[in-house]
């Protein structure tokens, strides 16, 4: 890739993280709004979303909106699960987490188009994930369980992902956090906690497609090999079992003999001998000569054979 | 050598595509008189062209191999040459300063307007430009640049403003703080690759007017990294442009079908590895590449543009390809028809439907349909201007499934509609050879994935099977029962699904 287009003032801190993903524009409005949702007048500030105001009164809809995440500004809305569109006259169907609080907007979320657009791709999120919640560390603490169960998921369209051959070892390596990547719904919060509010530069997105996972600047292949200092941000804000303390990753299961959550899994990667320091070694070695450049992540070539 | 083509009054010109020019050079050590190369007329089944012209006469050789064009070359030197003996003849005024036509297939098919210095004018030679009337509209007034750009509509999936009036775009970036830019996104696509070409001057033009009229201090063309000779020629032509207050830069991305998409565009302009969709709105007319207003338009867009500022009726380029001997991008008025296209090629076999709209183009049994975005939205039709042509061997069930599968592979991974859906509707399609057709649950999924999808490829990558169920769900049936009508799927119903 070539580029004789660059910019000169961007501090080297922040040009070295590399998190894989797209310098998103500022959302929210430009000026303060009144609008209605389902018929309810709401008035919000400035930078505000439709989903503010659709959190400002009682919908008669479930609005599940499973990667927002409101609680830091840092933090989203990386609008990604699709699980918050709401009808507007004006502009159709918006997901309602990034979409400006436009003045004057008639917003609705019990339009068919849209519980049918939510109701589907909260399928499709379960459709990707390990939903064996008995042996999960989250069970009961878990945003996606929460939001399966406000909108009355009996039987996921698409099914769960249950497939031993498809799911990805777990990666136990690091003696603080623990990584069950089966259980990752992809909202990125991880990522922008690690780079956007501790400014860690450790955790990344990688791959594309089926492959898109989060992984780690360095190019290491496990946590114990990153560059991660154990801050544990990322597990704070992670919605599902996907990032959790390892103290407590059994701490939600239920007690079923013989069947906990790894050999549910299969296979898992385990931390080495010396691995007993919350800072990992590679932040120990050597934190100041990370150059920061993640390697071209080689995109999934279309399979050349035959269809079907 | 004269300082611009026209002013010559005997000289060959060469339009081959190929990079080893061998034919230009067999030429030039055979004859004493000018040779030039031009760029591609838009038809390989012509090439490796040569054109003499001579006394307000043009004369067409089409295909020549090096020996025949170094034969030519030789007997014109020594004055044998019987230019009756050419494919074609035309004649013209001598500073003709457009190709001049003849009644040679498929030359003469659709409209010249955009295209008709391609095969003419040295691609990246100013004067050549100049003489034949360009860079009138960076001359003219704002106004006039502006109730063009109000008056084209953005083509190809490149363009932030596809199918919609580019003008809107422009007073955004107008209104909107910063210092604005200018993107020329030329990623992938046959028809801008050949502008860039042969005709690069003129969608360069197009960006420094938009430049001009939205006060941007940056251009970037951008286009991908495997397109070598468009970017040699576009870099050629870029230290040639008139002396404006605009910077032009070139920039490449990388040869995947995504990194076409506009906000993906930026991303790689400004350096990123992986390539993924940035949210909108705001769109980038208003926050674009490092958060300046940000136009992003085809050469195919800013070439309409340059035309509509003269006065010109509006055009679209199409490339046909697909079961076809040779490839062929022709000009269609905005008021003809697609089936003109067809007209461009000679199809292999025989003509089942076409596949309208490049990657994620709609399936449909008949071309006869206006190329203008109301007419192929109506049915359902992509405005990308690719149009594949699907003979009778072509198992539609087959060729939707392709596709659904290289959106499953190909997708940048950012929303859960694209990325998961596109898993599910590949799983749907390949359990109809296991007997299972569920038309109601591919159509809710494909609802679903066309309204919430984050950017065009995963609404559009909805239309190839929408399309196909529409036109040919007798052929998904036949499936179902086990049956493929043209033999292709030969493969016994399986039970395990490819992950
Ligand atoms: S690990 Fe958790 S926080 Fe990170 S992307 Fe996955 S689900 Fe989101
Ligand atoms: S529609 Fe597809 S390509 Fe576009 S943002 Fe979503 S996943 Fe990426
Ligand atoms: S909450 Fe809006 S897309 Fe996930």
């Amino acid at each position: 890739m070539s580029s004789e287009f660059a910019r000169d003032d961007v501090p080297p801190l922040t040009e070295a993280i590399q998190p894989g993903t797209a310098t998103d524009p500022t959302v929210g409005s430009t000026d303060a709004a009144t609008l209605t949702v389902d018929g309810h007048e709401v008035t919000l500030e400035a930078g505000a979303t439709l989903l503010d105001a659709v959190t400002a009164v009682d919908t008669n809809e479930d609005v599940p909106a499973l990667c927002s995440y409101d609680r830091e500004d840092n933090i989203g809305p990386r609008s990604e699960c699709r699980t918050c569109m709401v009808k507007t006259d004006e502009h159709g169907l918006v997901p309602s987490c990034s979409f400006p609080a436009e003045d004057g907007l008639n917003v609705r979320t019990d339009a068919v188009a849209a519980t049918e657009a939510r109701d589907v791709n909260l399928d499709l999120v379960l459709s990707n994930h390990n939903l064996r919640c008995t042996t999960c560390g989250k069970n009961g603490r878990c945003e996606l369980q929460d939001a399966a169960i406000a909108n009355d998921v009996a039987e996921p369209r698409y099914g769960v992902l249950d497939n031993r051959g498809a799911y990805e070892p777990i990666d136990d390596s690091s003696s603080f956090i623990q990584i069950d990547r089966n259980k990752c719904i992809l909202c990125n919060r991880c990522v922008e906690a690690c780079n956007d509010v501790q400014v860690e530069g450790v955790l990344r997105l990688e791959g594309n497609g089926q492959d898109t996972r989060i992984g780690f600047q360095n190019d290491a292949e496990t946590m114990a090999d990153s560059t991660c200092v154990s801050c544990g941000h990322c597990v704070t804000v992670c919605p599902t079992g996907s990032l959790v303390e390892t103290g407590i990753v059994d701490a939600a299961t239920l007690p079923v003999p013989g069947f906990t959550q790894k050999n549910s899994i299969g296979r898992s990667i385990e931390p080495s001998d010396e691995n007993t320091e919350l800072m990992t070694p590679m932040k120990q070695d050597d934190w100041s000569e990370k150059d920061g450049q993640t390697s071209t992540e080689a995109a999934t070539e279309s399979e050349s054979e035959d269809w079907p | 050598m004269a300082e611009h083509i026209l002013s010559e009054s005997v000289v060959l010109r060469i339009a081959e595509s190929t990079p080893e020019q061998e034919v230009l050079k067999a030429v030039a050590s055979a004859t004493s008189i000018p040779v030039v190369k031009v760029g591609t007329t838009g038809y390989p089944v012509l090439e490796p062209l040569v054109l003499l012209t001579k006394n307000g006469q043009t004369a067409f050789y089409t295909s020549c191999s090096p020996e025949e064009a170094a034969e030519i070359a030789t007997t014109l030197d020594n004055g044998n040459l019987r230019i009756e003996d050419a494919d074609a003849i035309v004649e013209h005024p001598p500073e003709r300063p457009y190709l001049p036509v003849p009644d040679l297939w498929p030359l003469q098919t659709g409209a010249r307007t955009v295209l008709r210095r391609c095969g003419w004018l040295r691609p990246t030679h100013p004067e050549d430009y100049r003489i034949s009337g360009g860079f009138e509209t960076v001359d003219s007034d704002t106004d006039t640049v502006m109730s063009a750009a109000h008056s084209v509509t953005g083509r190809g999936w490149g363009d932030a403003m596809t199918n919609t009036p580019v003008g809107t775009s422009w007073n955004r970036s107008i209104d909107a703080d910063g210092d604005p830019a200018v993107v020329v996104n030329a990623h992938g696509s046959p028809g801008d690759r050949l502008l860039l070409e042969s005709v690069p001057f003129l969608p360069l033009e197009g960006a420094l007017a938009a430049a001009q009229a939205v006060d941007a201090s940056d251009i970037i063309v951008y286009l991908s990294e495997a397109d070598e000779q468009a970017l040699e020629c576009v870099t050629a032509t870029v230290e040639n442009l008139p002396t404006t207050d605009t910077m032009v830069h070139v920039v490449t991305g990388p040869d995947e079908y995504r990194a076409a998409e506009p906000t993906m565009a930026l991303e790689a302009i400004e350096g990123s590895q992986r390539l993924e969709a940035r949210l909108r709105p705001p769109t980038p007319d208003i926050e674009g590449v490092y958060s300046r207003p940000t136009l992003i338009h085809t050469p195919r867009t800013l070439a309409q543009i340059v035309h509509a500022a003269s006065g010109a009726s509006p055009t679209r380029i199409v490339t046909v390809r697909g079961d076809v001997q040779h490839e062929a991008t022709i000009e269609i008025p905005e008021d003809g028809s697609l089936a003109t296209a067809r007209t461009a090629v000679t199809v292999d076999g025989v003509f089942k439907g076409a596949c309208v709209g490049g990657q994620f183009g709609g399936l449909t049994p008949d071309l006869d349909i206006a190329p203008t975005p109301n007419a192929l939205d109506a049915a359902d039709l992509g405005t990308e201007g690719i149009i594949s042509i699907l003979n009778e061997d072509r198992c539609l069930v087959a060729h939707v499934g392709e596709q659904s599968r290289f959106a499953r592979d190909e997708n940048c991974g950012r929303c859960v509609p694209c990325r998961e859906g596109t898993v599910q509707l590949t799983k749907l399609l390949r359990e109809v050879y296991d007997g299972s057709f569920r038309p109601d649950d591919i159509e809710e999924l494909l609802r679903v994935m066309q309204s919430s999808s984050m950017c065009a490829f995963g609404r559009d990558a909805t239309r190839p099977v929408a399309t196909g169920l529409d036109h040919f769900e007798d052929e998904f049936v036949a499936h179902a029962d086990g049956r493929c009508p043209t033999g292709t799927c030969t493969t016994e119903p399986q039970h395990e699904v490819p992950q």
